[in-house]
């Protein structure tokens, strides 16, 4: 058995100590299975580790984690705890001292438990699950785990194409969890409640649970023609002349190794395809009204209330657009009453207002107008970050003192028009005017920006728009201003660039990603362009967006890959300080493999490493959008006009609405 | 901007413990864990006036990340009297387990913030031998010690920061110190002179437990105990 005793001196020579201490308020504390657990090394309860591979502050964020956690914990059978990645120093002071890494609840091992189950949030977390499962003492790979240990299980949106990390997990969870990680509970129940006999058949019993990926049940082909190791494709850079005229320069991908010809199943009893989990009605499944409030400082101190799922919009480019269809509301009855509750509960004096696109929620006004009237003399508030600026949005914003200070926000993502309907962003110029002269008439005066370089048919027209747009809105700053007869303060308009990453299950998911050069060409130019002291441009580094191509694309192939990176000592790739893209560009290359095997263009009848999983939404769907954007045709979105994306096959929410 | 009345205040001053998890935090999180426990429990705290008005707590002196308290002080004022049992039995049903108040007494609010009237702290150390040297420090007529400041390591002497030192057995012992806003000793920086001063065992110095047992405020010239 394995409960660690973590001394204070060592707790001591570590930063932050208070991440690896639990005891924060609305922990779940089962007396008697712990009682069970101290007096005699085991209980008849399911044993669940539920991992966030990042350090506490910010998995203690995570609204996945919160109700999950709360959903196990509801059944009588189940005791599910929580454990965070250790960082860097703890990592040490573990291997050193030979601690095993433990659950905050008990302090027990993770090799003690009947699930490890990991919430996977991003790409660039990946090393940290072989961290977290070697520090746990848990064998890294499937196949070398016996009954002995935890069957080792994942969800979350990277999950969609989890080929990369395959090997390491036992099952794979699609979609949204609250109702399956009970139907997989119930099934380890049976399987510990037998004596554990077989490891294969619980995975069998797994893998008829809907929604539930058993990756050792199948095996990925590959091309192996003899002396054709190298695979070439072209795409194209578009260049914009003098002559104003767009020409079209073929780049060629070279060193591009086999691709994947298909999916061959080992089980016969194993699904075709394996369709994503929905919850049907969002009203009416568990929501945490009672979260664990942490004691020790997290990146987002504060409460969340999500508002409904999936998004109308379908941008081109965004993921969460397509793989959380379609889109389902929660009724501003049920919300009032769980943001009331969650205040009372946790003693937050904020309240997140969780969606994509929160304008698109109908019941807005309602739901915002119910919760500040209940938070009145409270000293209690909202946030809403993802809102359109409107005179509803000014309005509200004006209401809540707390997100003044940190200014408006828009994300037009492209610089030009003819680019945003490439993405399908129904943004246009005279929208972002209208609603910015709104807020300086009001006076605001501080603009955050958001853009995206190397989207697909970018030319440097595109680029140069952006500083366009910047320019532009200083200007209508002043011109409002002078309008209306005051003394201009200063605006504060800052532009942020990031890298377009080609994301799985997306209209772009085989379009090529700009390579380091394009990208590097593109950040000097817009730097060179945003001279203005009152524009301030924020960069952020290509080479990690190079490396989440290959993740999020990736085939399973990686997983050797990935596992030799943690062997030879890459853990924490989402930290900048932490991330190291020579080292991982050699493993690419010593595995036979490169950058360009995965940024390249697919082709669209080439096999994708996540054919055989569904998230509703068609590839021919996607297809089509993909021609859209190169005619630069724009898609009504779900609420104006359902396109017929196939997510239809939910029966549910907007879908049905819509008829 | 408007003028802020002065709000009448009717002060909780409360004695707490921290021990086991909680005494891994931050002060400023140790803070924000005590608001938050007062919010659940409904009781009618003041806020501070402003732009980001916050409910109005005063500590007596930060708590240390790793030392436990026995006897630490807060003023917690509220717009209406609130009756101490009420206050205490509300606020522990809300605290997390290893925080609790201990006692709490009704007080017109204080002339002096409970801040500024700190003048020394007692702590109890208990580390293998301790009791055995501990107290020859005494004697010195000068204790130099290195100690970190705005990130540079400094000389320091800090003989008359230590009030007394007090041997209960071989190890353990209760230390005074001076505390507060002006001079303060704190227990590591102690822990350090010991190792320099009588050659006290630096290993045993890192697996010493801390507990903060009482805070003192300076009344004619001599040592009072806060509440
Ligand atoms: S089926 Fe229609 S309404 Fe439903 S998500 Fe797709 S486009 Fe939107």
């Amino acid at each position: 058995m394995g409960i660690v005793n973590i001394s204070h001196r060592d707790l001591m020579s570590v930063e932050s100590p208070g991440r690896y201490v639990g005891g924060e308020p609305n922990q779940c504390i089962k007396q008697e299975v712990i009682d069970s657990i101290v007096n005699t090394g085991s209980c008849k309860e399911v044993r669940t580790a539920f991992c966030f591979p990042d350090v506490y502050e910010i998995g203690m964020s995570n609204l996945a984690m919160q109700i999950l956690y709360n959903c196990l914990n509801s059944l009588d059978y189940v005791y599910c705890e929580r454990a965070f990645a250790p960082w860097l120093d703890m990592c040490n002071l573990m291997r050193e001292k030979n601690i095993p890494l433990y659950t905050l609840e008990t302090k027990s091992a993770l090799f003690d438990f009947d699930i490890v189950a990991f919430t996977l949030g991003y790409e660039m977390c990946y090393t940290n699950v072989l961290l977290m499962l070697d520090l746990g003492k848990i064998p890294l790979l499937s196949k070398d785990r016996t009954d002995k240990d935890p069957i080792v299980i994942c969800g979350g949106p990277v999950t969609y194409n989890i080929e990369p990390m395959c090997d390491f997990f036992d099952a794979v969870m699609m979609g949204e969890g609250e109702e399956s990680i009970l139907e997989v509970a119930e099934v380890i129940k049976k399987y510990k409640d037998s004596g554990k006999q077989s490891r294969k058949e619980v995975l069998k019993a797994l893998s008829k649970i809907e929604g539930v990926y058993i990756p050792s049940f199948y095996e990925a082909v590959f091309s192996d023609k003899e002396g054709e190791k190298t695979y070439y494709t072209e795409a194209y850079s578009r260049i914009k002349k003098e002559d104003g005229t767009v020409e079209e320069v073929p780049v060629t991908f070279k060193g591009v190794a086999p691709v994947q010809t298909g999916l061959r199943k080992l089980e016969p009893e194993a699904p075709d395809v394996i369709t994503k989990r929905i919850i049907k009605d969002l009203d009416n499944v568990l929501y945490p009204t009672d979260p664990i409030v942490p004691n020790n400082g997290i990146v987002h101190d504060r409460a969340y209330l999500e508002i409904f799922r999936g998004c109308i919009r379908g941008c081109r480019f965004c993921q969460a657009g397509f793989i959380y269809r379609p889109v389902r509301e929660k009724s501003p009855d049920t919300l009032c009453k769980q943001g009331i509750a969650i205040e009372h509960n946790t003693g937050y004096d904020e309240l997140g207002i969780l969606s994509l696109s929160s304008s698109d929620y109908t019941g807005l006004k309602e739901l915002t107008d119910g919760l500040l009237d209940a938070f009145e003399g409270r000293h209690s508030s909202l946030s809403l970050p993802s809102l359109r600026i409107d005179n509803f949005a000014l309005d509200l914003m004006e209401k809540v003192s707390s997100t003044r200070k940190s200014g408006l926000t828009f994300a037009p993502e492209a610089g030009t028009q003819r680019l945003r309907d490439v993405i399908n962003k129904g943004i246009t110029e005279e929208d972002i005017m209208a609603s910015l002269k709104l807020a300086f008439t009001g006076g605001w005066n501080t603009v955050k920006l958001y853009f995206m370089l190397g989207l697909p048919t970018e030319t440097m027209e595109d680029v140069e728009g952006i500083a366009l747009l910047a320019r532009k809105i200083e200007q209508l700053y002043f011109d409002t201003a002078r309008e209306l007869g005051i003394k201009a303060r200063k605006p504060e308009i800052t532009v942020s660039t990031s890298m377009y990453i080609p994301k799985p299950f997306t209209p772009f998911q085989w379009e090529r990603q700009n390579c380091k050069e394009e990208f590097l060409k593109k950040q000097s130019y817009l730097r060179s362009l945003l001279k203005s002291k009152n524009i301030k441009y924020n960069w952020h580094d290509v080479e990690s967006s190079l490396w989440e191509v290959v993740l999020a694309r990736g085939d399973r192939r990686l997983n050797k890959v990935l596992l030799e990176g943690y062997q030879s000592g890459l853990t924490y790739d989402a930290w900048d300080d932490q991330f190291k893209f020579d080292t991982w560009m050699s493993l690419l290359e010593k595995n036979g493999l490169s950058w360009e095997t995965y940024a390249r263009n697919y082709d669209t009848d080439e096999v994708l490493p996540w054919d055989h999983i569904s998230v509703g939404v068609r590839k021919d769907f996607l297809l089509s959008e993909k021609k859209k954007a190169y005619d630069e045709t724009v898609t009504p979105n779900c609420r104006v006009k359902c396109s017929g994306c196939g997510a239809t096959c939910f029966k549910v929410g907007e879908c049905v609405a819509s008829r | 901007m408007t003028m802020q009345k002065h709000q009448k205040q009717y002060v909780q001053r409360a004695v707490f413990t921290r021990k086991g998890a909680l005494s891994y935090i931050g002060h400023l999180d140790l803070m924000r864990t005590f608001e938050r426990a007062i919010r659940r429990a409904e009781l009618p705290i003041l806020y501070s006036q402003g732009y980001n008005p916050r409910p109005m707590m005063v500590f007596a002196l930060p708590l240390g990340v790793g030392i436990h308290t026995e006897g630490d002080v807060v003023d917690v004022p509220m717009s209406v009297p609130v009756d101490p049992d009420e206050f205490i039995s509300k606020v522990n049903a809300e605290l997390p387990v290893d925080l609790k108040i201990l006692s709490s007494i009704s007080i017109p609010e204080p002339k002096d913030s409970l801040m500024s009237i700190v003048a020394a702290a007692d702590y109890r150390i208990e580390a293998n031998g301790i009791g055995t040297v501990a107290s020859k420090i005494l004697d010195f007529e000068e204790v130099i010690t290195t100690k970190k400041s705005k990130g540079k390591i400094i000389t320091v002497d800090i003989r008359d920061l230590i009030l007394d030192v007090n041997t209960i057995d071989d190890d353990s012992i209760v230390l005074k110190v001076a505390a507060g806003s002006s001079k303060n000793l704190r227990p590591d920086v102690f822990m350090n002179a010991l190792c320099s001063s009588v050659n006290y065992d630096k290993e045993s110095a890192l697996d010493a437990t801390v507990t903060r047992t009482a805070l003192y405020c300076n009344c004619e010239g001599k040592l009072v105990g806060i509440a």
